[in-house]
């Protein structure tokens, strides 16, 4: 990517590695090494098979189960593909879940993209306290899965919130937005673009990064402001945007805090807030059916698996980098 | 500050400290750490296997859940801490939080194998539970009488009853309550809505209360499963029949034309306030945040609602026919199946229900006690309005109370947030209440397969 930097010289690197070669003996102790290694590293392995690993493989036999919490492990009963038969065949409710997820990703994603994009290159110039906005901007990401957040959301976007409040003043009578299906979810896009903190840092570090020659360069040739963004900070900036892009998109599938705490966590009104995650959660800890719950995380894992493949291979086409050759 | 004394005999051990021990031996002392470290835990939570019968002095520590605010937390520690002092070997774990979240987590200890020993649970769940299993049987305590339910009305210990077993014991009684705000209507000259008036002179006075003081007259409660079933057993319905459900396509349409045409005549408010109003949560209840004249909860809210609002309120029977109200359990007992010290929990629900002192201090916080003697005692005693006025109204109704239904069975969670589903898309005029009927009719089917 393009945020690799060049190697340090002032690190005394090129010795030590033949100093710890040589310090290698015979093979006993080598062994005791890569055990004392895998000693250290305990914490995290068994952070990541106990907390991690194991619970989804375990995930994965429960998906073809009747699991339903209450029952023992041992009484479960195996029921095939029924489970997965009856996200795609008889539940209205999941592909209604899936409608949300997606009209919620392909909106908000992009848009939280293009903000963060546009006040990055703001925010890209030597003006005094630029960093005091740099930091204003960024904080609202900081608070990013926040309880709080969401409810003071719900509390702006209300019949009576001050949102409304702000209307009024220029005449134009408001809505109960989070309260309203055709807008609760339209609230939470807003909410979630608000939040695009983080993808603005990237970018300006990407920007950064962008050398100015290519900009005289072009203003030499003649390329205009709009030219120079066209030709010399898009594609410099493709890497970075890509990263952006699989990170955010990611993201936006599995929001589930402000959703939750918008619906009191049944993903109303009338379902209009009902995303993918919050369905899930529903159907394995409210409804107790974790088996069909499980079934349908393992399908979105595929399905995010499979989003990210695509944004990869279209890569290809429009991701420009450049260190060294073209790929 | 005086001077430090020189260190003296650390001195000569620091130094080493820099000196590596052998590798050999630190690896060998690192891996019986962490082999050793589940075992220990591991031995640990095997300790209390031997069973609390044996000796009845032997110590005892019993986890118990609740949800509730902090009221009910106080008085549930002060009871407790009154058995501890008659039992000076049972002491308690105790675990509680707000209802919202409550049932996931009651789940999740199940599953992990670590469910409390006794732990509080409402009708939504007890089916649920009991179905699976979780609960341990009380019939055979009640029975040799460690479990006394003589002073209990039959059919509200009866009420815990799932598929023969006595899953649970009713830890208080409640009846659905419609609240309303008086000084609201005293302040425009409205009379008070009272017990008996039809639903259609309900909806006929809400109008007239919108009409009057500008706050919408009443709740539409069309997405309320607890007065749906008032109104279906009016109509000789139930919620349940054995396995199935005990209404039809037909009187779940009838039941939300009758609110589609007080909608129509601006009894109730919009859509998007009565969607706030659906909230299980007492604090967003119409009737305390000013937004209607009336809020459809249990009788014994009434102190929490009060809580929440200056106003002064009344309760009475929701409309129709109060003889479709029964004595519910407002909430139950119920021990783990698996808990290692069942007689010992059997024991403190019965304590809670059945001792003087115990249920003084209790109160009707849970609902009436379930025990009537104490019932009395208790509301001789109480100084608090509104609990005096939600007893007031359920020893009114008492007389009238019909015969219990059955325990909603599995899946009535899912029925209950179905009928919210539906209800709301007819009331924010998405579907008709034909085509949110059928909608709702199909998802409750799947529900309780």
């Amino acid at each position: 990517m393009a945020l690799t930097t060049a190697p340090d010289p002032t690190r005394p690197d090129p010795g030590s590695v033949r100093v710890r070669a040589d310090r290698r003996g015979p093979g006993r102790v080598r062994h005791s090494e890569g055990l004392a290694g895998y000693v250290f590293l305990s914490p995290w392995l068994i952070g990541l098979m106990g907390v991690t690993a194991i619970p989804m493989l375990l995930s994965l036999y429960l998906s073809f189960t009747n699991y339903d919490i209450l029952t023992p492990f041992s009484e479960v009963q195996w029921v095939g593909l029924a489970n997965y038969e009856r996200m795609f065949t008889a539940d209205p409710s999941y592909w209604h879940a899936v409608r949300v997820t997606l009209t919620f990703a392909l909106i908000a994603v992009p848009l939280k993209l293009a903000a963060a994009l546009g006040v990055a290159l703001l925010l890209n110039r030597a003006w005094r306290g630029v960093g005091l906005f740099r930091g204003l901007f960024y904080l609202p990401s900081l608070l990013g899965g926040s309880v709080a957040l969401a409810i003071v959301w719900v509390n702006m976007f209300n019949r009576d919130g001050a949102f409304n409040s702000l209307l009024s003043l220029f005449g134009i009578e408001g809505r109960p937005w989070v309260n309203d299906p055709d807008w609760a979810l339209e609230t939470l896009m807003v909410l979630a673009i608000w939040q695009f903190g983080a993808p603005m840092v990237i970018f300006l570090a990407g920007l950064k990064q962008v050398p100015t020659e290519l900009y005289e360069a072009a203003s030499v040739d003649g390329a205009g402001r709009f030219r120079r963004f066209r030709n010399v900070t898009l594609p410099m900036l493709s890497p970075v945007i890509f990263f952006n892009l699989v990170l955010e998109t990611i993201n936006g599938f599995q929001g589930f805090t402000a959703a939750f705490v918008l619906s009191n966590g049944t993903g109303g009104p009338v379902d209009s807030t009902l995303m993918y995650t919050l369905n899930l959660y529903i159907t394995g800890f409210t409804d107790l059916e974790m088996g069909y719950a499980s079934a349908m995380a393992w399908v979105f894992l595929l399905a995010i698996a499979v989003i990210t493949a695509i944004l990869f291979s279209t890569g290809r086409f429009w991701v420009h980098y450049s260190d060294g050759e073209d790929r | 500050m005086h001077p430090a004394t020189p260190p003296t005999t650390d001195t000569p051990v620091g130094r080493h400290h820099r000196t590596p021990l052998p590798r050999r031996r630190l690896l060998r002392g690192l891996l019986a750490a962490t082999v050793a470290a589940p075992l220990m835990f591991g031995a640990a939570a095997c300790g209390g296997d031997d069973d609390s019968a044996a000796d009845p002095n032997a110590p005892v520590k019993l986890s118990i859940f609740w949800w509730g605010g902090d009221a009910r937390a106080k008085l549930t520690e002060d009871a407790l801490a009154l058995y501890t002092r008659k039992h000076p070997n049972v002491t308690f774990e105790k675990t509680w939080q707000a209802n919202q979240g409550y049932f996931d987590k009651l789940a999740t200890l199940t599953a992990g194998g670590n469910p409390p020993d006794l732990f509080q649970i409402d009708d939504n769940y007890l089916a649920e539970y009991a179905g699976r299993n979780t609960t341990l049987d009380l019939t055979s305590y009640q029975k040799s009488g460690k479990l006394d339910t003589s002073k209990f009305p039959e059919s509200l210990w009866q009420y815990g009853v799932v598929d023969g077993k006595l899953a649970g014991l009713a830890s208080g009684e409640n009846t659905q309550g419609l609240v309303y705000n008086k000084t609201l209507l005293t302040k425009h000259g409205l009379p008070e809505p009272t017990t008996g008036m039809t639903w259609e002179q309900h909806i006929a006075w809400a109008e007239q209360v919108t009409a009057k003081t500008k706050v919408p007259g009443t709740q539409d409660p069309s997405a309320d499963y607890k007065a749906f079933w008032v109104w279906l057993r009016q109509q000789g319905k139930d919620l349940y029949q054995g396995k199935d459900l005990g209404f039809t396509a037909e009187d779940v349409t009838k039941w939300f034309e009758l609110w589609k045409g007080a909608r129509d005549r601006k009894a109730t408010p919009t859509a998007d306030v009565i969607h706030e109003g659906n909230s299980s949560d007492i604090t967003k209840q119409l009737v305390v945040t000013g937004k209607s004249a009336t809020s459809w909860v249990w009788a014994n809210q009434m102190p929490d609602l009060k809580k929440n609002t200056k106003d002064e309120l009344g309760v009475i029977a929701y409309p129709g026919d109060p003889s479709a109200q029964w004595a519910r359990a407002s909430m139950y007992w119920s021990v783990f199946r698996g808990s290692k010290n069942k007689d010992v929990a059997v024991d403190v629900i019965n304590f809670l229900n059945n001792d003087q002192e115990a249920v003084k201090l209790l109160g009707t916080d849970r609902g009436l006690p379930s025990n009537q003697d104490l019932r009395r005692v208790v509301s001789d005693d109480t100084t608090d309005p509104a609990m005096k006025q939600s007893i007031a109204v359920e020893a009114e109704l008492t007389q009238k109370f019909g015969k219990s239904p059955q325990v909603p069975i599995k899946g009535h969670s899912k029925v209950r947030s179905e009928l919210i589903k539906a209800a709301e898309n007819a009331q924010y005029g998405r579907a008709t209440p034909a085509e949110a009927a059928a909608q709702f009719i199909e998802a409750c089917k799947s529900a309780i397969a």
